[in-house]
């Protein structure tokens, strides 16, 4: 290597990553700093810098985790996944008892005695998907075996999404439809994978009886999710968020307003989050659109490439799976600021504003990056 | 193809599809921007949105003991948008029938359900979005509105659009009405409501509203982006018997003598907190009504109760002895061009300076003054003492529109004293100062020469906790010597003991005071004279707790003197608050002993007397009365009378039962008991007029 920049802090892996990772921290500064005008007034008594600063150190916090998951094996995420896999589901049932409420929805569990709370579902994904890559790669000579190979993959994943679901849908589904492709890529056996489609389902409509059977109670939010189907299936020109961020789109044009120069931010609801998008387009135009969506499809490529050369090995199969959760998402978060999908809540990872998500995010790049580093290498650095 | 392979071809079927995922996610931003973007960007122009204000909860304003003066009431107008963009319309065809039924049975009587489901899917179809339902909407009945089909689904699905308004009530009415005072559009902001008006109106809000026709805007559901801050409680000192005492004294007075206007102010002599405060003015529609806050805002010319200024002065400059005798040459002098004469006529030649004051001589204290505050040093001199008593500034009182006092500077070049200037100065002529400032003066003299700075506000409170208090504060620490003030009391003390308000003496209680009568159109030569007369004064008068000033202003019949149209209403309200308030009650005084850990037995005299005798112990004082009080002391013990009032409900709390139901009873009283012991409480204040109520006892 004979890059001094980045030998100064020993930064290995995919170079190309690491500069997406900074182009993407950069939208996320720019694109929060404008969309939290309102919101700085609302809460920080017009302390505009309150949440610019709160997302610089956010992203500074997750400089630093992908750093540190980065220099670790991979390896070690395999020895730790069977442990991780029991947790999650334990965290996320305790969470929907007795986790924080924001927003109608028990999602967030406080870390004691720092005041912080974090999403257990962000664990959840991370954990899963360790382990899912661990026993796919694991069982590639069994792996159209029901009882050795589908089950251990299958059970874990019905319990992880079943859990995150109630509160959650949208997660639930992404990180379904994630383990699903990580399946489909794992050789798995169509027949099961048709299968899991049809558990999906049950699944789904097991919830909606529960909330039948219990309509008072709000432990599954069938209302908010049928609410915002209607929406999106029966008002064509989309609700009122959408409309502010169809306007923003449209008044973006080719190279946008300008940084700072959005005026839906003030009326769209949540543009630092949810419609961050839109906010993009409005002050980058499509040029800043397209160069945000070639950055996660860069991205991806990257990892892709990166795995060729052993594509069946843990490490290949784990960056594909996280790789996936961070483009999914993006592609979701935009599909709603476009009016292609119902509104789901989901964040545009790296860019939205974002509290201990956001670190979560960067440690699936750290590790990532930390199979970057020793696929890179001859394979005598498998330790 | 081998598992390596397998795998990698998997992986690019999913590559391809998220970069076919990528084009159709970006092609449709472009269409957005491309093909529908004219029409988006034209309604983003239309300036469709806008940011409203919204007002905060006003705070209240509250006596001192929290009750409500003013309170801002909540009340709501409910609109229906038929056409919001979260309704389907099946949900509308659902619900409309057994919408339109409670429609019809809550608000418009004269429309049958039926009739009420035609009009509002009429109005649904001319694409309504703000239509009027029902307004002055309380809040009981918002809740049931809430609830009603179509409307439980709130703004966004349901249409249920709630206008929340709100109006400011006075729930004791006429009581220090102006005081209170007001804030409204296209109107001088006035009294507390004026003066806090920052504290009381809180933060405004913003709501984000949409406009759906030229002029009318409906709130975007849920978007409120800053809620309003409520705003703080006022807990002004007032109280609210002594207010009603006080209004209902001035009125009578104002009434008996056909005055244009007056003012009462009774203030605590030792903190300058002001326990009530009235302005009545004559209106020909309403009869007497707080009109306008004069005993803040309208400064005059105060006449002899400026005298009390000018003696401080010479006191304290150490000019004149009280005892000295002076010639006030039957109450007639001659200054350069101009003749001053007393205005109760007595015909005295040679008095004390003391007896001048008394009988209030124009003359008397005008020649004295005149004589020792002569020339421009001399007028320097009154002027420098008058500033230390702090009469030449406003008192700062938190009540919107005090005016200031004008007081002539002799240091200021333009200003002109003439001859007369001094002598006239010296009986409250060629100056003004408002009553409330004239009162703190008396305050001061009644509070040993301490002045306080008066104040009418407490505490701010918010969801009845107190935020913030304020503390009585000291304005001037001594206006003037020990025994300046000393000689100055008793100088008010002889004006009620042997001059003008002599008629006023009461045998039950001592007060002090002066009392004035100023012509107020001097000026004009020939018109019948017109009026104020005034008393100034404090009770008791060997410890004074309240402070009271009477300004009646044009009186028109039943005499005009300050010492038959002012005094009489001082004396009302110092005896009714003699009647109240328990500080100045001297048998409650003894009750309040009890929580200093003496021992102490009330009881008949007889009874008590038996007791001493038995116990074969010598009390330190004696009295005859009736009923006693038997207080215990370290080694000895005294008997001292209990007051027993006819026809006032007694004190009886420490009394033994037999005791206590003979003095009710023989009252009129009927009573009842609970528990076992002595009075332990009793039900009815001490000193309320008896009518035959039912008061009950709780002994322990």
């Amino acid at each position: 290597m004979t890059n001094t920049a980045t030998s100064i802090f020993n930064v290995k892996g995919d170079k190309v990553i690491w500069a997406i990772f900074v182009i993407l921290a950069m939208f996320s500064l720019l694109a929060v700093y404008s969309a939290t005008g309102s919101i700085a007034w609302k809460e920080r008594g017009g302390d505009t810098e309150y949440f610019l600063i709160k997302q610089a150190l956010l992203i500074g916090g997750g400089f630093v985790v992908a750093y540190l998951f980065h220099w670790m094996h991979y390896l070690k995420f395999s020895k730790a996944a069977p442990v991780l896999v029991v947790l999650a589901p334990l965290l996320l049932l305790f969470t929907l008892a007795y986790g924080v409420n924001i927003n109608d929805a028990r999602r967030w569990l406080e870390i004691p005695f720092t005041g912080m709370t974090f999403q257990t579902s962000d664990f959840a994904k991370i954990a899963l998907v360790v382990y899912i890559a661990r026993v796919i790669s694991s069982k590639q000579d069994i792996i159209k075996d029901f009882n050795q190979a589908f089950l251990p993959i299958i059970v874990p994943i019905v319990i992880v999404c079943g859990c995150i679901a109630p509160a959650d849908l949208s997660t639930a589904i992404l990180l379904f439809t994630v383990c699903f492709l990580m399946m489909f890529i794992g050789r798995v056996d169509w027949k099961f994978l048709a299968l899991l489609v049809m558990c999906g389902l049950v699944a789904f409509a097991f919830l909606i009886v529960i909330d039948m059977v219990f309509p008072n109670s709000n432990f599954v939010r069938v209302d908010t999710w049928t609410q915002r189907i209607q929406d999106f299936m029966f008002n064509s020109e989309g609700g009122y968020q959408i409309q502010q961020a169809k306007i923003a789109i449209a008044d973006g044009g080719l190279i946008g307003q300008g940084p700072g120069h959005s005026i839906q931010r003030n009326y769209l609801p949540s543009p630092y989050s949810d419609f961050i998008y839109a906010i993009i387009c409005e002050e980058y135009g499509l040029v800043g659109g397209l160069a945000v969506i070639g950055l996660y499809v860069t991205f991806f490529l990257r990892v892709v490439k990166m795995v060729t050369r052993s594509p069946k090995a843990f490490g290949s199969m784990l960056a594909i799976g996280l790789g996936m959760i961070i483009v999914i998402q993006a592609f979701l978060n935009i599909a709603v600021a476009v009016h292609l999908l119902p509104v789901t809540g989901l964040t545009l990872p790296l860019v939205s504003m974002g509290g201990t998500s956001l670190l979560f995010t960067c440690m699936s790049i750290g590790m990532i990056l930390s199979v970057s580093r020793y696929v890179d290498k001859p394979r005598t650095a498998n330790g | 193809m081998n598992i390596k392979n397998e795998l990698l071809s998997r992986l690019y079927v999913v590559t391809a599809t998220f970069i076919i995922v990528a084009i159709v996610i970006f092609g449709q931003a472009a269409r957005i921007q491309i093909e529908e973007g004219d029409r988006w960007r034209a309604k983003g122009d239309s300036v469709h949105l806008k940011y409203v204000a919204i007002e905060a909860d006003r705070g209240n304003i509250m006596s001192e003991d929290g009750l409500l003066l003013a309170s801002s009431m909540p009340f709501f107008e409910i609109r229906f948008d038929l056409n919001s963009s979260g309704m389907n319309n099946k949900a509308f065809d659902e619900h409309i029938d057994s919408l339109a039924y409670y429609l019809a049975y809550h608000t418009d009587r004269s429309l049958s359900p039926e009739d009420y489901k035609k009009f509002l899917v009429r109005k649904k179809a001319q694409g309504e979005r703000y239509l009027l339902i029902k307004k002055n909407v309380d809040y009981n009945e918002l809740q049931k509105f809430k609830k009603f089909p179509l409307f439980k689904y709130g703004q966004n699905r349901g249409g249920f659009i709630v206008i929340r308004k709100s109006k400011r009530e006075r729930p004791f009415g006429q009581l220090a009405r102006r005081t209170i005072g007001y804030v409204r559009e296209n109107a001088q902001p006035i009294g507390i409501e004026g003066y806090f008006d920052d504290v009381l109106s809180g933060t405004a809000g913003k709501q984000l509203m949409e406009r759906i026709n030229r002029s009318t805007y409906i709130p975007v559901d849920d978007l409120t982006l800053i809620a309003p801050e409520k705003g703080l409680d006022v807990v002004t000192t007032l109280d609210i018997d002594l207010q009603d005492v006080v209004h209902e004294a001035l009125k009578s007075g104002l009434q008996r003598h056909q005055a244009d206007h007056g003012s009462v102010i009774l203030m605590d002599v030792k903190t300058g907190a002001i326990k009530a405060i009235s302005n009545l003015g004559k209106s020909k529609q309403y009869g007497y009504i707080e009109t306008y806050n004069y005993a803040v805002g309208e400064s005059t010319e105060p006449g002899s109760t400026f005298k009390l200024a000018t003696v401080l002065s010479l006191l304290e400059d150490g000019y004149i002895n009280v005892e000295e005798e002076i010639n006030i040459q039957g109450g007639k002098m001659k200054f350069y061009d101009r003749t001053m004469k007393d205005s109760h006529p007595h015909g005295m030649d040679t008095v004390t300076i003391a007896k001048a004051f008394a009988i209030s001589s124009n003359v008397g204290i005008a020649s004295i003054a005149n004589q020792y505050y002569t020339r421009e040093k001399g007028a320097k001199r009154l002027y420098a003492n008058l500033k230390s008593m702090g009469l030449t500034e406003r008192t700062g009182i938190e009540i919107q529109g005090e005016a200031a006092p004008i007081i002539k500077d002799p240091n200021d070049p333009k200003v002109y004293y003439s001859g007369t200037t001094i002598p006239w100065m010296a009986h409250g002529y060629e100056l003004s100062l408002t009553p409330l400032q004239l009162l703190s003066l008396y305050a001061a003299v009644a509070n040993d020469g301490r002045k306080m700075k008066p104040y009418i506000v407490k505490s701010y409170a918010r969801d009845g906790k107190i935020t913030q208090n304020f503390y009585p504060k000291i304005d001037i620490k001594r206006i003037a010597s020990k025994s300046t003030i000393k000689t100055a009391k008793r100088l008010l003390e002889l004006v009620v003991e042997e001059g003008t308000a002599k008629s006023a003496r009461s045998g039950r209680f001592t007060f002090a005071g002066k009392t004035g009568t100023a012509v107020t159109n001097y000026s004009k030569k020939g018109a019948k004279s017109k009026y104020q007369a005034s008393f100034a004064g404090y009770f008791p008068a060997d410890d004074p707790q309240y402070a009271c000033i009477v300004t009646i202003s044009e009186p028109s019949q039943k005499g005009y003197y300050g010492s038959s149209v002012a005094l009489p209403i001082f004396r009302k309200i110092a005896d009714k608050c003699f009647s109240m308030k328990e500080d100045l009650m001297p048998d409650l005084q003894e009750y309040a002993s009890l929580n200093q850990n003496q021992h102490f037995v009330i009881g008949s005299n007889e009874d008590l007397r038996w007791l001493i005798q038995n116990l074969n112990i010598q009390p330190l004082t004696e009295t005859n009365a009736k009923f006693g009080v038997l207080i215990g002391q370290k080694d000895s013990v005294l008997l001292k009378e209990r007051i027993i009032t006819k026809n006032r409900i007694p004190n009886v709390v420490g009394m033994g039962l037999r005791d206590a139901v003979y003095l009710l009873e023989n009252e009129g009283l009927k009573v009842t008991v609970s528990g076992f012991g002595k009075v332990k409480k009793q039900s009815i204040l001490a000193g309320t007029h008896t009518k035959g109520q039912q008061i009950h006892l709780s002994l322990g």
